[in-house]
């Protein structure tokens, strides 16, 4: 055979491969499955971002204080210790009757009136315990500044002096910018992972079973080989699966962006692009498995049982990321368990996001994780191409690997 | 070059200890509709599975034009397998047009093919509809349409006409002899004798994974013995013992059934029916394919 005409038999593979990926991206974007479920997923999202910028930063409901008599010199100063308190309004009212019938029927929460030295406060109930820090404070600071004139000081030279007092804090541990906030990230990373690997790859599986109880697989292998069909199948819904996962993570970085709920600095489109090729490497490596164990069913209802050994491998992965990895991601366990190829596309992404993981271990991860793909592709085309064409009874895995 | 035949040559192939085939021959020429009939297990489904690949041989060969099959020359058969397959969640027309692509369709080619077909098998307005929504005929009008679409050069089709309603025979039977006619070689089973017999143009009778008769309809019919039915309403009983290799197998009334030796000139028993007085009728009983095919799936193996 010469040359041009293998090339030419490559690009007819490759082109089979393409149609069959193809058919399986269509057809599955195109399904109310996948459009309802990423609605879904981004509303999810928006709700709790918006719930959580909400409990954060609970603002508070704007306080009216009013003030009258020799109490309003406080009013500046007042306005200017609520600036990190929420919010306030002041008024000013022209007498304390007027004051208190303002209070009684709610249009002030709080009346100041008297002396700035002792003044008296008028609530309907209680008052604000921040506010009342606040107010205590001034008093005492009128009340220090009222000394410290009388006795021949500068009230404005002493409290520059009283400034710069302070505690100065060393830690043992250096300090890493929102530890909470990238533990939160990385415990996010890790269900993103491990739910769309779980979901992607049952597709397969389905889609596998699917072929054989539906009977085209025989009709689809009178024209391709079991591995183009294969290997279109997996690229096809990897490439949904991707799609999806770049919707979140877009949506994501808007809301970031949007609502600085995430304040970690240098957090952005490099952590979503790092989640997006443990992705992809996980998918390469779950999802030929997945094919394998759908492959020995008949019937789309088996595949649950089929493909349980595979999900157990990635559920171990998940726990490992509970038990051992975010609680302490630095620690030599957590290394070696993110480095196993099979955990490796859950726990390493999460170390990543943690922050805990060296170049060198990501590197080794990416390197042990596609030695794994190709034993993982081997085992599993030899699984496929002997199972897929015989249906009736389970075929034991035992029977597929000899291929009797 | 080489005459445009497909020849499955001397298959055999076996399941655990079943004998799936043994030595299995024969050919289908260009242009020739090939019945291929036998009981259920007989091996008509195996054979068509390692026509197209999907199951290997023990041993033997299928050709085409000489040369053997190899993946990429099935790419241009068209097959209809016994158990039917088609995605049941995608449009008739996409579905086609897929399965055209694979087989190396061109894409706009892909499309007006499928139209066409789905025009002449009556399913036109039914094009973007969901292959689920049809009614089990119409699906299987999908499935010879996901057999043609793409041109092919060769048509296997298994039970093409099983679960058919009259009408449907009628346009599955058309476009055979159409294809047929186009210088295509088909070759289908059936289970439908008095259809295969109307349509064929050539016959295989499968029986145990051996082929053990091929050819017209009426040359089977010369390999079995013949029969004569006679009515002669004067005649006594055992009229026919002196007439050497003439047997008497039934009676019904005044008409007889004999069966002649092979040799045996039927003349000499028209001469010794008039005889014993009038001859009212005197037939050659022609057989037709469906006691044929009893009369070979029954004989007694050979040893």
């Amino acid at each position: 055979m010469s040359v041009s005409q293998s090339s030419q038999h490559d690009g007819d593979a490759l082109h089979s491969v393409y149609l069959v990926a193809r058919r399986e991206f269509v057809v599955r974007v195109r399904s109310r499955v996948f459009r309802i479920g990423t609605i879904l997923i981004v509303l999810f999202l928006i709700g709790f971002v918006v719930l959580k910028t909400r409990v954060l930063t609970t603002t508070p409901t704007v306080t009216t204080v009013g003030v009258t008599g020799p109490a309003q010199v406080l009013a500046h100063p007042l306005t200017e210790a609520a600036r990190g308190l929420g919010r306030i309004t002041i008024q000013h009212v022209s007498s304390p009757a007027v004051g208190e019938s303002l209070v009684r029927s709610g249009q002030l929460d709080v009346l100041v009136t008297g002396s700035p030295l002792s003044p008296q406060v008028l609530v309907k109930d209680q008052l604000n315990a921040t506010l009342q820090a606040a107010l205590t404070g001034l008093v005492k600071q009128e009340a220090l500044s009222a000394q410290l004139t009388a006795r021949g000081l500068n009230p404005g030279t002493v409290a520059a002096a009283v400034a710069h007092a302070g505690i100065h804090i060393h830690s043992l541990t250096p300090p890493s910018a929102g530890t909470t906030q990238r533990l939160v990230l990385a415990l996010i990373v890790g269900v993103v992972l491990f739910v769309s690997l779980q979901s992607y790859g049952l597709q397969v599986a389905q889609g596998v079973a699917e072929e054989k109880e539906s009977r085209i697989v025989e009709i689809l292998l009178a024209t391709l080989r079991p591995g183009q069909l294969l290997l279109g199948k997996v690229v096809g819904i990897g490439l949904v699966g991707l799609l999806q996962l770049a919707i979140i993570g877009a949506v994501a970085l808007i809301l970031i962006e949007r609502t600085h709920v995430v304040t970690i600095p240098a957090f952005g489109a490099g952590d979503i692009a790092g989640g997006l090729l443990w992705f992809v490497l996980g998918f390469s490596l779950y999802a030929i498995l997945f094919a394998a164990a759908g492959s020995l069913v008949s019937r789309v209802q088996e595949v649950q049982m089929a493909t349980l050994p595979v999900i157990m491998a990635l559920t171990v992965g998940y726990l490992a990321g509970f038990a051992v990895v975010l609680p302490d991601p630095g620690s030599p366990a957590s290394t070696v368990l993110s480095l196993v190829p099979f955990l490796a596309p859950v726990l390493m992404p999460e170390r990543l996001a943690t922050g805990d993981a060296l170049a060198w271990q990501v590197v080794l991860a990416v390197a042990l994780t596609l030695v794994a793909i190709g034993a993982a592709t081997w085992l599993a085309s030899r699984i496929y191409g002997n199972s897929v064409l015989k249906t009736g009874a389970r075929v034991r895995l035992g029977e597929a690997l000899q291929g009797r | 070059m080489a005459e445009r035949v497909l020849e499955v040559d001397r298959l055999s192939k076996r399941y655990e200890d079943v004998v799936a085939l043994r030595d299995l021959s024969f050919q289908v020429r260009a242009g020739e509709l090939f019945g291929f009939v036998g009981s259920n297990g007989a091996g008509k489904t195996t054979t068509m599975r390692i026509i197209m690949g999907v199951l290997g041989a023990d041993a033997g060969a299928v050709r085409w034009a000489g040369v053997p099959l190899t993946f990429a020359t099935r790419r241009h058969i068209g097959y209809m397998p016994e158990e039917r397959g088609l995605y049941p969640k995608m449009r008739v027309l996409e579905q086609l047009v897929y399965l055209a692509e694979l087989h190396g369709t061109p894409s706009d080619e892909a499309r007006r093919n499928a139209a066409r077909w789905l025009e002449r098998l009556g399913l036109a307005t039914r094009a973007s509809d969901e292959v689920q929504a049809l009614s089990h005929g119409n699906q299987q009008r999908v499935q010879l349409a996901a057999a043609l679409v793409a041109g092919p050069e060769i048509l296997i089709l298994d039970e093409p006409f099983a679960g058919l309603d009259p009408l449907a025979v009628d346009v599955m039977s058309a476009v055979l002899r159409d294809e047929a006619r186009a210088g295509i070689p088909v070759l289908f089973s059936s289970h439908q004798l008095e259809l295969v017999e109307q349509l064929c143009d050539r016959v295989g009778i499968i029986r145990h994974g051996r082929m053990v008769a091929v050819g017209t309809v009426d040359e089977l019919r010369q390999t079995k013995t013949e029969r004569l039915w006679v009515d002669v309403p004067g005649a006594a009983a055992g009229w026919t013992d002196r007439l050497p290799g003439v047997t008497a197998l039934q009676t019904a009334g005044s008409r007889w059934l004999l069966e002649l030796a092979p040799g045996v000139d039927d003349q000499a028993v028209l001469q010794a029916a008039l005889v014993t007085g009038p001859v009212r009728e005197f037939a050659r009983d022609v057989p037709s394919l469906s006691e044929l095919f009893r009369h070979f799936v029954t004989e007694e193996p050979e040893t």
